[in-house]
């Protein structure tokens, strides 16, 4: 056919091989992203059959800055996810570190590092919750016979306690990965920079001071995007471990749309909350986005 | 013509490979059609009913549950029927059905309820108003008030599931205590005086705020022993008074002194049934069902040392609350009829003895409440007769999961000292009437 280059035709195909996967994309991201917001702008109700929804702009919104639940959960979120993600980036740096050491270079340890990350979070949550148990749990039971508490404690008894205890479990998860993920960066580093510093009479603080973290920073950067969009996703151990509680000292902001929705059927106010994760989450994704684009950035391996 | 380098003339080309898979596919499909068709099962003429209900151990029917598989196997067959469940686990069940019932999809015929009817009622028809006479009348009419709403009866329990006490009857020896509490006094007496040798006197799960079970339904208890209810003729609260604050103040006292502090972490009642099933409680108050696992030394560490009674009076003398497990019909069931008759059949006098004897659920009908082989395989089911003699009610309303959340966030919050019981329930006041007024 005249006009029709090898290249157009070839676009042609490429186009018409990926419509069906951008389609599954279209209906399993965009379109649920789109009804969610929808939902936020309605007041939905339950009907006979299936629901009654009427438009009410963004007051959904703003009866959520009104809503005492709504702000204990913000504040909630913020603590947990600062503290998590200073606690998993910088206990993962540790752990990237010792694993660059050419005598944490064995592959066992690597292996054992990948445990707490393969287990399935709902296995996790469950686990725990054993673990802490105020009775039979492990952790008292240690504890106890290594003399460190006098008599066993209610791990999830205070809002405050309970908050603090999901928050290390979660950073015990959360570790290998964000570790391997600086591992990687480690590795990248040339060692004659070391070697260099070295003979030039650097000690170690130094060398990880001026060598190891400058040539860290995307990949820390990325670490801490990461962590910070994971730590705002959190639902299984809230739901399995506390239910939120005790006194709602450990709702977080998914927990919360998830409570509003299904166990209140407040499908409007639901939405609005989920989308405030989402636009929180969304802008963190624009900002990894643009961390991994090409430009004078280099992207960990 | 152009030669195209590296490819050999007689290759299968791209597009001509699309177009023959193409029509390859177009012509297996229907053939796989026909295959299929001819694989119809047998009983493919019969009424199909579905059925959503819990996993057991929480109360089930024949068919889910391992009891009288043989009647239901008959029962189908007498009927054209095939009876299919989908069961998941109790904590599961509201969350699914309020995204089917929001889906608009027709998913179930027959519907599991616990406390729901009134928040659903618009997803269920009331079939109960057709159920026989025999069975009615062989039912404690009180039974039907969780089911009712609106002036219609939606659904029928299958269980008599109402908090009574339950105790260690080996701490109680040991502590030289001959019978059990009667009174609130008691109890807390009690609680403290059993509160030794590596166990608590009391253990309640006080972790999950909200549902029936939670800890406002507790504290739902405690208030109609005080003399007072929920709500008003009007359908607003009427508990912020003497009634409600020292039903709270039972519940900080019990928590102070004598109560296993880990209740407050346990979200569910089985973790706090674990405590007193390994010896580590002396007391607590649970479901009916709780008497069969006791006694089984592969699962209970007191097996014949659990003893019942009902539950402590207060002001204005026991009562309890009811679990509501009742059958109910969806609104787009296409055979109403025969699912009222699956209904009719999970509460017939043999399904309800074994139902008993099997799962330890109670039956519900008063005749096989008062069986010999019953009594005696159950005999905590004299005590809950006798506590059904008192008020049960358990307030269910469409939004009782907001109100329950709402109250059980300020009873946690009493209870670990945040504020007076008298604050709690001026605090848990004012939420639930802006929860009702907010209904319409």
């Amino acid at each position: 056919m005249a006009g029709i280059t090898l290249q157009q035709r070839r676009r042609r195909f490429g186009v018409g091989a990926l419509l069906p996967a951008v389609v599954i994309i279209l209906a399993i991201l965009a379109y649920p992203m789109a009804a969610s917001l929808w939902l936020s702008l309605h007041h939905v109700e339950l009907a006979g059959g299936a629901v009654a929804e009427s438009f009410i702009g963004l007051a959904n919104y703003a009866a959520l800055l009104d809503d005492d639940s709504f702000r204990l959960a913000v504040s909630n979120s913020a603590y947990f996810s600062v503290c998590e993600v200073a606690l998993v980036v910088g206990l993962g740096l540790g752990v990237a570190l010792l694993l660059n050491h050419p005598l944490g270079r064995s592959g066992f340890f690597r292996v054992l590092l990948i445990i707490p990350w393969a287990i399935a979070p709902v296995a996790n949550a469950v686990l725990w919750k054993w673990i802490l148990n105020s009775n039979y749990g492990i952790l008292n039971a240690i504890l106890t016979e290594l003399g460190l508490i006098d008599n066993y404690v209610t791990w999830l008894g205070t809002p405050g306690r309970a908050l603090n205890m999901l928050l290390l479990v979660d950073v015990w998860k959360s570790i290998p990965f964000i570790a391997l993920l600086l591992l990687a960066g480690l590795q990248k580093i040339p060692s004659m920079l070391y070697r260099a510093a070295w003979l030039d009479g650097a000690n170690t603080w130094q060398q990880f001071r001026f060598i190891t973290l400058p040539s860290l920073r995307t990949t820390l950067a990325i670490a801490i995007i990461l962590q910070t969009l994971w730590s705002f996703k959190l639902f299984d151990l809230v739901y399995v471990l506390t239910r939120g509680g005790p006194a709602d000292g450990t709702v977080l902001l998914n927990y919360l749309a998830y409570r509003e929705t299904f166990n209140f059927l407040h499908i409007g106010s639901g939405a609005a909350v989920a989308n405030v994760v989402f636009f929180i989450s969304l802008i963190l994704a624009i900002a990894y986005i643009r961390m991994l684009r090409p430009g004078g950035r280099k992207v960990p391996a | 013509m152009r030669k195209i380098i590296g490819t050999p003339a007689s290759s299968l080309g791209r597009r001509d490979f699309l177009k023959q898979t193409a029509l390859a596919g177009a012509a297996l499909g229907p053939l796989a059609g026909l295959i299929a068709g001819s694989a119809r099962p047998a009983w493919a003429d019969t009424t199909e009913i579905s059925v959503f209900a819990p996993l057991p151990p929480d109360p089930a029917p024949p068919g889910d549950a391992k009891f009288s598989q043989d009647a239901l196997a008959a029962w189908e067959q007498a009927h054209s029927a095939k009876v299919n469940y989908e069961a998941v686990a109790w904590p599961q069940l509201h969350d699914k059905m309020a995204t089917n019932f929001a889906s608009g999809a027709h998913v179930w015929d027959v519907i599991y309820m616990s406390g729901w009817v009134p928040e659903f009622a618009k997803f269920l028809q009331p079939y109960a108003e057709k159920l026989s006479p025999d069975l009615v009348s062989d039912m404690p009419p009180s039974s039907f008030s969780t089911v009712k709403w609106q002036g219609k009866n939606y659904g029928a329990v299958f269980t008599l599931s109402l908090l009574t006490l339950f105790y260690n009857t080996e701490h109680f020896e040991k502590a030289g205590l001959t019978e059990p509490p009667k009174t609130w006094d008691d109890l807390k007496r009690y609680a403290k005086e059993l509160t030794r040798d590596g166990h608590y006197g009391w253990v309640l799960n006080y972790g999950d705020p909200a549902g029936i079970g939670g800890v406002a339904s507790y504290w739902m208890t405690y208030l109609q022993q005080a003399g007072g209810k929920m709500y008003g003729d009007d359908g607003m609260p009427v508990f912020n008074n003497e009634a409600g604050v020292d039903a709270l103040q039972l519940m900080v006292d019990l928590y102070n002194n004598g109560t296993d502090p880990g209740s407050i972490s346990y979200v569910g009642i089985n973790d706090a049934t674990n405590v007193m099933l390994s010896g580590k409680a002396s007391m607590m108050m649970n479901w009916p069902f709780t008497w069969k696992p006791a006694q089984d030394p592969t699962q209970s560490k007191i097996a014949g040392k659990l003893g019942g009674a009902v539950l402590p009076a207060g002001p204005a003398g026991t009562a309890s609350i009811d679990g509501t497990d009742a059958w109910t019909v969806s609104a787009d069931a296409k055979n109403p009829d025969l699912c009222r008759q699956l209904v009719e059949f999970y509460l017939s006098p043999d399904v309800q003895k074994q139902q008993a004897l099997q799962t330890g659920w109670l039956p519900i009908r008063l005749s096989m409440l008062a069986d010999a082989d019953v009594q005696k395989a159950l005999p905590n089911a004299a005590v809950v007769l006798e506590q059904s003699k008192h008020p049960y009610d358990s307030f269910v309303t469409p939004d009782y999961n907001e109100v329950t959340q709402a109250i059980g966030t300020e009873i946690q919050k009493t209870l670990q000292g945040a504020k007076t019981a008298k604050q709690a329930i001026q605090e848990c006041s004012d939420q639930v009437t802006a929860i009702v007024k907010k209904r319409g």
